[in-house]
């Protein structure tokens, strides 16, 4: 009796369910939280909703067949996925890829860097409460894929690298294409900065929200904007230069609060930054062949392991290789990096209000079935 | 240098294993650098943990932390150890400030064993670390680090789905990636759906 | 295939049944329900270039309640499947089911033998009216799925039919 009249009501939580299905969550991620009134307690991310056996597949497919595969785990910027995969057979297999190939794997890796990061934003200024800055960069983002669309073939899958090289060459018109849709990107920003960036709705809900130290990013593996927004200088471009990348000059933005807006600004620097490298590439871009001199036939990388790490728009995304010589691999690991970034999210939103909780979400950049696989 | 120190720390832990050994005779544990696996058949059946002494054909490796070509290869050092050393090689790891990669699980069915890979790297200056451990496939178990380095949990969780390793002291082991319920482990070789 | 037990009105009213379809059809409101990478082609269908308002399509609801038609985009795994079918059952009458995609057609380029995870196709366990395939398919696509429901529904097309020269 006496138990019951004591028990302190303020303690109780309950939990609330932020479902599968949410315009919030960009994807199926489920989150049971544990509620004290408005705060969260406890977070806990349910993944496992959109599971579809890549690493499964990897072992199954041959190489050349699993290269679909790359472009559907993270579908917004799925050529750097491809580049993961194609980078590590080659390192595997030993083959040598020809230098004007390079330079369009990295021209192309930066436009889809840059169109990943204009939905980043609206899709974040949405989860906000701003609608309009959806629609503009939507727009911005439909003239790069326009561009990616004439080389490529497809708007959103790519599945454009082959082992050894690209499959298709660019021609002038996506070279003077890719030249104005620069100049007209560098007159847009300075409006989303003018616009979105200052504005002070935007500032106060960003501020200060969501800080991660540079330990936590640390014993959790996040790379990418979310550990540079917290002052961690990690980029696989420079730190593990890979492709052509050393020939360019350009900088890695990196902010020291840790806050969502830190994250924010190191995204919106990044998309100037990736404009940057466009334009070296494409002043600089040698002739010559697109594929192998030696045409490759049937690709037999060596037995062991191997590991290749590219800089994707979320983090370092790792291919770990194990090949036993054979035509498929004997195992494939695809260590993704919103799966780390993700798991801090527990640590991160102790204590603090659920509208915060969804900043930070959206600042960690979610996209769900790379987690998943 | 990084790479050096992190050698040396890393070289402590086979001391025991040294001294109980003669040293041409093969090692208990050893290199799993591809090169020399492809051309010696004799050094493949050298991969496993028994410590039974094998005739060598070539003068055996000694044990200890293996530097790989990165160009080739993509990691620097190649660490294999017994389960029971990995926490402490952690936390060697830790005390030097790398960041956990990835956790990775390979079934290596005909050697009757399941091993668990684990990726270290570092922010400041590029170093990547990678420890391996084998155990026994019908009763897998190795020790947990999600003490030391809290992302190993999501990571151990899915090596736990998909393989069935159980990673003792783990606060909870539930399936990440597959439903609640499941009681599969997909990505062994003997799986049919 | 999914099945379902509604009752036909007793009382039919001939022209005002062709005044409330012709509105349903012009007003279709999706829920929004992306699962995977055709979501994304879905939001560019729904933003400036390519404007499913024109359709009166763009209102997309979150909550089952208040919405008619389910474009199922993305593949639907084993333990997705039973919140799709809660989903569904939740959405009141008139609704109907778009699939787009490979993957909600017949589980696209993820069905494998031996597979373990996804369900082939959202007609398994929904009864789905319009399939528009495409591994994903262009917003325009989806555009021409919409206005071939709204030919479902009322019973006429209102919009020519763009013909392959």
């Amino acid at each position: 009796m006496n138990g019951l009249l004591q028990q302190d009501l303020n303690q109780e939580t309950f939990i609330l369910n932020l479902g599968p299905q949410h315009p919030a969550t960009h994807g199926v991620l489920r989150v049971k939280l544990e509620m004290d009134g408005e705060y969260i307690v406890k977070a806990e991310p349910v993944l496992g909703y959109i599971h579809r056996m890549h690493e499964k597949m990897g072992e199954n497919r041959t190489w050349v067949k699993f290269l679909p595969n790359c472009g559907r785990m993270d579908y917004l910027s799925a050529l750097s996925y491809n580049h993961g995969y194609v980078a590590a057979v080659e390192r595997a297999a030993g083959i040598e890829v020809p230098e004007r190939a390079e330079y369009l794997r990295v021209i192309t890796v930066e436009l889809n860097r840059i169109s990943s990061h204009l939905l980043w934003f609206g899709a974040f200024v949405l989860d906000l409460g701003g609608f309009t800055p959806l629609l503009y960069a939507f727009d911005d983002r439909e003239q790069i894929l326009d561009l990616l669309e004439s080389v490529t073939g497809s708007r959103l899958t790519y599945c454009y690298f082959r082992f050894g090289g690209v499959y298709n060459d660019i021609d002038d018109s996506f070279i003077t294409g890719t030249r104005e849709l620069i100049k007209r990107l560098r007159k847009r920003m300075p409006m989303y900065d003018a616009l979105v960036t200052k504005n002070i709705i935007l500032i106060k809900r960003l501020k200060d929200i969501g800080p991660i130290s540079k330990d936590m990013a640390r014993r959790y593996g996040a790379t990418g904007p979310v550990a540079r927004g917290s002052g961690i200088n990690f980029d696989v471009r420079k730190d593990e230069s890979y492709s052509v990348y050393p020939e360019f000059d350009f900088d890695v933005p990196v902010y020291e609060e840790g806050d969502s807006m830190a994250r924010y600004m190191v995204r919106m620097d990044e998309i100037e930054q990736s404009m940057r490298i466009i334009e070296q590439a494409l002043d600089k871009l040698p002739e010559g062949e697109i594929k192998p001199k030696k045409a490759v036939k049937l690709v037999k990388p060596e037995k062991g392991d191997y590991y290749y790490a590219v800089e994707a728009a979320r983090g370092s995304f790792g291919v770990r290789l194990v090949s036993d010589g054979t035509n498929t691999a004997y195992r494939l690991k695809l260590r993704s990096p919103t799966y780390s970034n993700l798991s801090l999210f527990d640590e991160a939103s102790r204590g603090m209000l659920l509208p915060d909780a969804l900043a930070l979400m959206g600042s960690l950049d979610l996209v769900i079935p790379e987690i998943d696989r | 240098m990084l790479l050096a120190r992190i050698k040396e720390a890393l070289d402590s832990l086979y001391d025991d294993i040294q001294e109980t050994q003669e040293a041409p005779e093969a090692a208990e544990i050893e290199t799993v650098a591809a090169e020399a696996a492809v051309e010696e058949p004799a050094a493949a059946a050298e991969e496993q943990e028994e410590s039974k002494p094998e005739e060598a054909e070539e003068p055996a490796t000694p044990p200890g932390p293996k530097e790989t070509d990165y160009q080739a290869k993509g990691y620097h050092l190649d660490v294999e150890l017994d389960p029971d050393k990995v926490v402490t090689a952690v936390e060697i790891l830790n005390r030097e400030n790398f960041f956990i990669e990835s956790i990775t699980g390979v079934d290596w069915i005909d050697d009757q064993q399941l091993e668990a890979v684990y990726d270290f790297n570092h922010f400041d200056e590029l170093c990547r670390v990678v420890i391996r451990t084998r155990t026994d496939r019908n009763n897998p178990a190795i020790p947990t680090i999600s003490h030391i380095y809290q992302g190993a949990n999501w990571h151990e969780r899915e090596t736990h789905d998909f393989f069935g390793i159980k990673f003792t002291g783990h606060p909870n082991l539930e399936p990440l990636l597959l439903p609640e319920d499941a009681d599969f482990h997909p990505l062994l070789k003997d799986f049919k759906a | 295939m999914g099945t379902q037990d509604i009752q036909p009105p007793i009382i039919h009213f001939a022209n005002l049944d062709k005044i409330l379809s012709l509105g349903r059809a012009n007003s279709l409101w999706p829920m929004t329900f992306g699962l995977a990478c055709c979501a994304i082609e879905m939001m560019a269908t729904g933003a400036a270039r390519f404007d499913l308002a024109r359709f009166g399509a763009e209102v997309f609801r979150p909550s089952p309640r208040q919405c008619d038609v389910m474009i199922v985009a993305g593949t639907i795994s084993k333990k997705m499947e039973p919140a799709v079918k809660t989903l569904y059952d939740q959405m009141p009458e008139p609704k109907w089911v778009i699939a787009m995609g490979n993957c909600a057609i017949s589980g696209g380029p993820f069905a494998f033998e031996g597979q373990y995870g996804i369900v082939e196709g959202a007609d398994k366990f929904l009864p789905v009216d319009i399939y528009i395939p495409g591994c994903p398919p262009r917003p325009e696509a989806l555009i021409e799925g919409i206005l071939e429901l709204e030919e479902k529904v009322t019973g006429f097309r209102r919009w020519p039919r763009v013909e392959a020269k």
